[in-house]
């Protein structure tokens, strides 16, 4: 009864997809202390970007290990991911300058020890189990740190008691955090639950990945007028918008490519063999 | 005195709004067909069944949900810091939360369809343009009830949560109830129309579901229409009766008992649920009555509802 | 959950590998010394909560009758919704109740937490029951026994043909109310203990308290739903189903990812006081 599960074959390699996204998001997301380093909030909007990198490696991950089949949604993959990421998210956050860094290693530590549990004592016996779970938390991690450093303007916790922002501690005191978290599990699963069947390509699921990240960056650019200033919010919002314009686009001309046939207002085709 | 009047009031309006949402939120993700029932439009194209039915694969309801609702919330607790009026506030959060919610609906049905292109299904445009607009506006009911609920927790009621993070939480209850509730009157008794009233639908006809309407070709509004029947309303009672005696065990009898109240309330709601599904359980085996083992199963006397 | 119904995993019950159980065993050893190295007794005690709420949700899930895609058709019985969900929608309605009742004790948030949980689980059981009964004109059947083990009911003669039984025994309606109570207990624990923590801190205001307490017990809360919803493959009809058997499985896993994530989220604040000390020092 269940649909089984297929992916498409070819295109990028995993591997390079893992190394871009990692080092892309992790490079991006110190871009963001650049804020600090000039004393201004222009660069708030690299969060956003670092967390877009991140989600579209985090879409490979999770096609490379549901095409495994795990007896339950796609979606939970992305709630695991998340769950183990925040904590390591805000674990970081409280290393100052180093906090992605911490944050990707302990998210590593947990999402490690959830794919050997899953494998070991749930035994799922997947074998691409402990590497993806790992590679999610990591993604789910430095989503959380990238989208929290683009409405806060850093991920610097250290400031929140050293007398400099006041902000950050609102971030976390409002519970836009629980925001952030659920926009980060959501995006991450979509891309490949949404395109997920016996034509999935990687270049379309890969594009609405992004599309995704894009799209949770307009409401957190218009959640950052509340704590950072007008001007860089609203650079924020017009990079977010634009992003998600183009990736929107670029994904209709893709599921246009990839569709049977595009049709407006046409009646049931039967296929040729008959009903 | 006065404060529990008043504590029982902000219940009632609470439990209101709870109810209007989950009728909203079931008849959405009914339109959309989201969550399990969605499999069988997933499956009938590969079973031969080409179909103009919206295919809003976005996670189950339950998470989704909690997104929409935290969105809402958190959009909403973002205005209202901008000193902007909470009816305000709320009324954008969640417009801008159901934009959200109306591109994932539309990547949803695109991405699906086109992956199924091995088995003839085209992608419908015209399905995009006429029902992501009547999901959105069903999603927005559904938003705006829970944030507005939300808010008068805390601000009326004084739960500690902050808003989004009470969004999140009443969202992800409000996605279970509401399919937990809403699916299987969904997912049987409108895709499997032309099966037996009163059975289950037999595993070998999977994928059959119903696709021509009384005029011309059936799509998702019609699933709407039929959803609003029954499933929708059905499910805004248990999400109703879920805030509603939530909030009431604590705001009316908290301070009995050294708090020991609330507890002992709550534990006589639930054995009066336990007599009432017992009941009616038996109501059913009564009424339905056994069917004959070997045969097909008899269609039993249309239930009185 | 959508589209993806169904159990992919036939086998049956294989325990954990040795491997497994030893790694377990370290790791919840270790972390229960990192906190009492970190904070003392009330760090240990912290986590030991902490490990008991991962637990108590482990085993939770294991109560929830989730049926999936086959339920929504009336082809298996069970509740048609993901179970992680599910549970995480029961659970997380019992923090609610636990948190709002948090400044009345100990016992009374966990009951609370409790109540809270059975009660959502108690009134949707019932609901799907009105809708199967009086919607469709389904009665409820068990696939996997042949009688109720409460109620004493018989199935066979109830189950239309070609399905796997239908509709939510009562067996189920008490499993639901049971894995939602322990659901909204676990939830309800892992907060207050992680709001214990939290509020020793001088430097944190009560908003962040709650609020990263809240946000932790969630993702906690979700990580050991999911890992529960692995062990019985996502579909499950309750306490008399033969997948209940593998809960043990389930609170090794809950047990020991609890504590590999509580261990951070306790520690949270002492890194940030080690990291604040040395930048002072760098500053003198």
């Amino acid at each position: 009864m269940a649909v089984k599960i297929e992916v498409g074959a070819g295109g990028v390699p995993h591997n390079q997809i893992l190394i871009y996204g990692l080092v892309g998001s992790l490079i991006l997301i110190y871009l963001t202390y650049l804020n600090s380093a000039t004393n201004t909030e222009y660069f708030a909007f690299f969060g956003g970007l670092a967390s877009v990198a991140a989600l579209v490696w985090g879409a490979d991950t999770i096609k490379h290990l549901c095409s495994y089949g795990l007896g339950t949604g796609v979606p939970s993959a992305g709630m695991i991911a998340l769950g183990s990421g925040v904590i390591a998210a805000l674990f970081g956050a409280m290393t100052g300058i180093f906090a992605p860094i911490v944050a990707i290693i302990v998210a590593a530590i947990i999402g490690a020890v959830s794919g050997l549990l899953a494998n070991h004592v749930v035994r799922m016996d997947i074998p691409v189990m402990i590497i993806s779970l790992t590679e999610l938390a990591v993604v789910g991690a430095i989503t959380v740190l990238g989208l929290i450093a683009m409405v806060g303007g850093t991920f610097d916790f250290q400031n929140l008691f050293g007398g400099g922002s006041v902000s950050l501690g609102l971030v976390i005191g409002s519970g836009v955090i629980a925001l952030i978290f659920m926009l980060a599990a959501i995006a991450i699963q979509h891309a490949f639950n949404a395109c997920l069947g016996p034509d999935e390509k990687q270049d379309r699921t890969l594009m609405l990945a992004a599309e995704c990240g894009f799209l949770s960056m307009i409401p957190i650019a218009v959640i950052s007028f509340a704590f950072i200033a007008f001007i860089p919010a609203l650079i924020s919002l017009v990079i977010s918008i634009v992003g998600w314009l183009y990736t929107y686009m670029r994904y209709i001309e893709l599921s246009k490519r990839d569709a049977y046939a595009w049709l407006d207002a046409k009646p049931i085709l039967e296929p040729k063999g008959g009903a | 005195m006065e404060e529990i009047v008043f504590g029982i009031g902000i219940t009632a309006l609470a439990g209101a709004l709870a109810t209007i949402a989950g009728a909203a939120e079931d008849t959405e993700s009914d339109i959309g067909s989201q969550g399990d029932p969605n499999s069988q439009v997933q499956l009938a194209p590969q079973m031969g069944y080409i179909h103009r039915i919206f295919n809003k694969a976005i996670a189950g309801e339950p998470p989704a949900y909690g997104l929409w609702v935290a969105l809402g919330a958190g959009l909403a607790w973002a205005f209202m810091a901008m000193q902007m009026n909470p009816i305000l506030a709320i009324v954008l959060g969640s417009a801008l939360a159901v934009f959200v919610q109306g591109v994932y609906a539309t990547t949803a049905y695109l991405g699906r369809t086109a992956s199924l292109a091995k088995f003839e299904q085209p992608v419908y445009i015209d399905i995009l343009k006429s029902m992501t607009t009547v999901t959105m506006a069903h999603a927005f009911i559904a938003i705006f009830a829970t944030v507005a609920m939300c808010h008068l927790i805390i601000s009326a009621l004084g739960h500690p949560f902050p808003l989004p993070l009470l969004g999140l939480v009443w969202g992800i209850a409000l996605g279970a109830a509401g399919s937990a509730t809403g699916n299987p009157f969904y997912g049987k008794e409108r895709q499997y129309q032309e099966q037996k009233f009163g059975a289950g639908v037999p595993i070998s006809a999977s994928g059959n579901i119903v696709r021509y309407a009384e005029a011309g070709e059936r799509n998702s509004l019609d699933n709407g229409f039929f959803s609003a029947k029954l499933g929708g309303p059905a499910s805004g009672i248990c999400f109703g009766l879920i805030v509603f005696f939530e909030l009431w065990r604590t705001v009316v009898f908290e301070p009995l008992a050294a708090g020991w109240g609330a507890i002992i309330i709550g534990v006589i709601v639930i054995l009066i649920f336990a007599v009432i599904d017992r009941y009616i359980e038996v109501w059913a085996r009564n009424t339905f009555g056994p069917y004959a083992v070997p045969e097909v199963p008899e269609v039993p006397e249309e239930a009185s509802s | 959950m959508s589209a993806l119904g169904g159990p992919a995993q036939t086998a049956g019950f294989q325990p954990p590998t040795g491997m497994g159980i030893a790694v377990s065993i370290i790791l919840i050893i270790v972390a229960l010394a990192l906190a009492f190295f970190l904070i003392q007794m009330a760090g240990l005690l912290a986590l030991v909560g902490i490990v008991i709420g991962g637990v108590l949700i482990g085993f939770g899930v294991h109560f929830v009758p989730v049926g999936g895609a086959p339920a929504a058709m009336g082809q298996a019985p069970g509740i048609a919704t993901g179970v992680a969900m599910l549970a995480a929608g029961a659970g997380l309605a019992g923090l609610f109740g636990g948190a709002w009742a948090a400044p009345l004790g100990f016992p009374l948030a966990l009951a609370g937490g409790a109540i809270g949980g059975g009660l959502l689980m108690a009134i949707t059981c019932t609901m799907v029951n009105v809708i199967y009964i009086f919607g469709m004109g389904i009665p409820s059947a068990s696939g996997k026994v042949d009688k109720d083990p409460i109620t004493g009911d018989t199935f066979p003669e109830f189950k239309s043909q070609g399905t796997e039984g239908h509709g939510l025994p009562f067996i189920s309606w008490v499993g639901g109310v049971i894995g939602g109570a322990l659901g909204g207990l676990g939830g309800t624990l892992i907060y207050l203990e992680l709001l214990e923590v939290y509020q020793a801190q001088v430097l944190v205001s009560a908003s962040i308290a709650v609020s990263l307490a809240g946000v932790f017990a969630i993702g906690m809360f979700l990580m050991n739903a999911v890992l529960a919803a692995y062990n019985i493959t996502g579909t499950i009809e309750g306490p008399h189903d033969p997948k209940f058997k593998r809960f043990p499985r389930a609170i090794i896993a809950s047990a020991t990812a609890s504590a590999v994530a509580g261990i951070f989220a306790i520690a949270l604040f002492e890194v940030l006081m080690v990291f604040i000390e040395s930048n002072l020092m760098g500053a003198l």
